[in-house]
């Protein structure tokens, strides 16, 4: 028996104006414990607006070169759903913490035509990889301020022991730099 | 502020840093333990905060009569000490943790709310800075109690001995310290006996709808804070053990 928890993917938004981004994943039983221990490993000390989980299996992904090879079919997992996607996508090797930046929404029949009109609408930058989401199956945290009080705010208080100098505290690096995102993090 | 209220204002504050502190020493026994990594790390935050918390309620003891909290913490015999006997429990298995971090954390979200508009000004803002996190801890153990009673038999069977074991003992967070009445008087924190309603009222729905059942009998049911159980002694010994060894140390 697989004592295993599904694996979900958590997306973080580091402020209003900037795209969720995938920071990574936990094991959880459920959308909501994924969201509670998303909040606990990716947003106790960085900063964070929104959180979204989805469960890895329910993400249809494709690389730059299955592109070029013209893979566009990924199996019989990949079935057909008539709805919204969510398009995520890759434009840079720079960055180590992140992975994929949400760009938006498609209607499709299936993830294939999804990935399709992804390619054909956002088209301002090279796609190194493409993730692509049916909307319902993205689980948000709650938008209410009282959440956002609850889970994100505190993180802004919280001091740091330095890696190299252990006996060191420091402050929030939003104290230091302000005005400033997350590349700074990076 | 009279001396007699300044005398029950520190006792208070005292009580409610040293539950903080020893409950979290209790969730940090866990720490490389936990039933799985994520849960590992948010059970590691969660005590972390409460740990923050404590640090809060010294230092508000420390304005009024000058104390050292580190002191406070790490160098005063079980004796000293005036958290309630819940929090002093050895951990036992996860059912137990976490029900026993749900009772604790609603006490606490609910007390807050209730002292939020303490006449006491530093104390009403502590309370704004700790109540945005225990709204946090709150949400994350009432998931897993309910998950645990809804989840097997095993689990069902777990967290119901955990609750016929902390009932009795839960209800010691709503005895009041001696003096504590000057304190509700003057407005500086919540009476503790409407806090019990609401606490009674919360937790018995919820622990129901995670299919559990409340004690017909809550047994024991400690009172004074004066009194501990014989753990208190050993979880200082080794919380203890460190700051002891080189009381000197600036940094560890």
């Amino acid at each position: 028996m697989d004592t295993q928890w599904p694996r979900w993917e958590v997306f973080k938004q580091d402020s209003p104006n900037k795209p969720h981004q995938a920071v990574g994943s936990v094991h959880a039983a459920d959308p909501e414990h994924a969201l509670l221990t998303a909040r606990n490993i990716f947003a106790r000390r960085p900063q964070a607006v929104s959180m979204w989980v989805v469960r890895a299996e329910d993400i249809y992904s494709w690389t730059q070169e299955e592109v070029a090879e013209g893979q566009m079919t990924k199996g019989e997992s990949y079935q057909a759903q008539v709805g919204q996607y969510l398009v995520f996508r890759k434009t840079s090797h720079k960055r180590s913490m992140t992975f994929v930046d949400y760009v938006g929404e498609v209607e499709a029949a299936t993830p294939e035509e999804a990935l399709k009109k992804a390619q054909a609408t956002f088209t301002d930058a090279l796609a190194l990889a493409w993730w692509i989401v049916p909307a319902d199956r993205v689980y948000k945290s709650d938008p209410s301020p009282e959440t956002i009080q609850s889970w994100f705010a505190p993180a802004k208080d919280k001091t740091y022991k330095q890696q190299q100098y252990y006996a060191t505290v420091g402050s929030h690096i939003s104290k230091h730099k302000v005005g400033r995102g997350v590349e700074d993090e990076e | 502020m009279r001396s007699e209220v300044r005398e029950a204002l520190i006792a208070k504050l005292t009580a409610l840093a040293d539950d903080e502190v020893i409950l979290a020493h209790r969730g940090s026994e866990w720490t490389g333990h936990g039933p799985i990594l994520e849960e590992d790390i948010a059970l590691a935050n969660i005590v972390q905060d409460e740990l923050g918390h404590a640090t809060l309620w010294y230092g508000l003891r420390q304005q009024l009569d000058g104390s050292d909290p580190d002191q406070l913490a790490f160098f005063r015999d079980a004796y000293g000490y005036r958290c309630c006997e819940l929090v002093e429990l050895p951990k036992g298995d996860w059912a137990f943790t976490m029900l026993r971090q749900y009772l604790y954390d609603l006490y606490e979200a609910l007390w807050l709310e209730a002292a939020q508009h303490s006449t006491y000004k530093p104390l009403a803002e502590a309370v704004q800075k700790i109540m945005r996190e225990e709204r946090f801890h709150l949400q994350h153990t009432q998931a897993w109690v309910e998950r645990l009673g809804q989840g097997t038999d095993e689990s069902n069977r777990r967290l119901q001995q955990a609750l016929d074991m902390q009932w009795g003992y839960a209800q010691q967070l709503f005895v009041p310290i001696p003096g504590e009445e000057l304190l509700v008087a003057e407005g500086i924190v919540p009476d503790l006996l409407p806090l019990r309603e609401r606490w009674l009222e919360h937790s018995t729905r919820h622990l129901q709808n995670a299919g559990l059942k409340l004690p017909i009998n809550p047994g024991y049911q400690p009172t004074s804070r004066a009194y501990h159980t014989e753990h208190l002694w050993s979880i200082l010994a080794e919380m203890q053990s460190t700051a002891r060894w080189d009381a000197e140390a600036k940094v560890w």
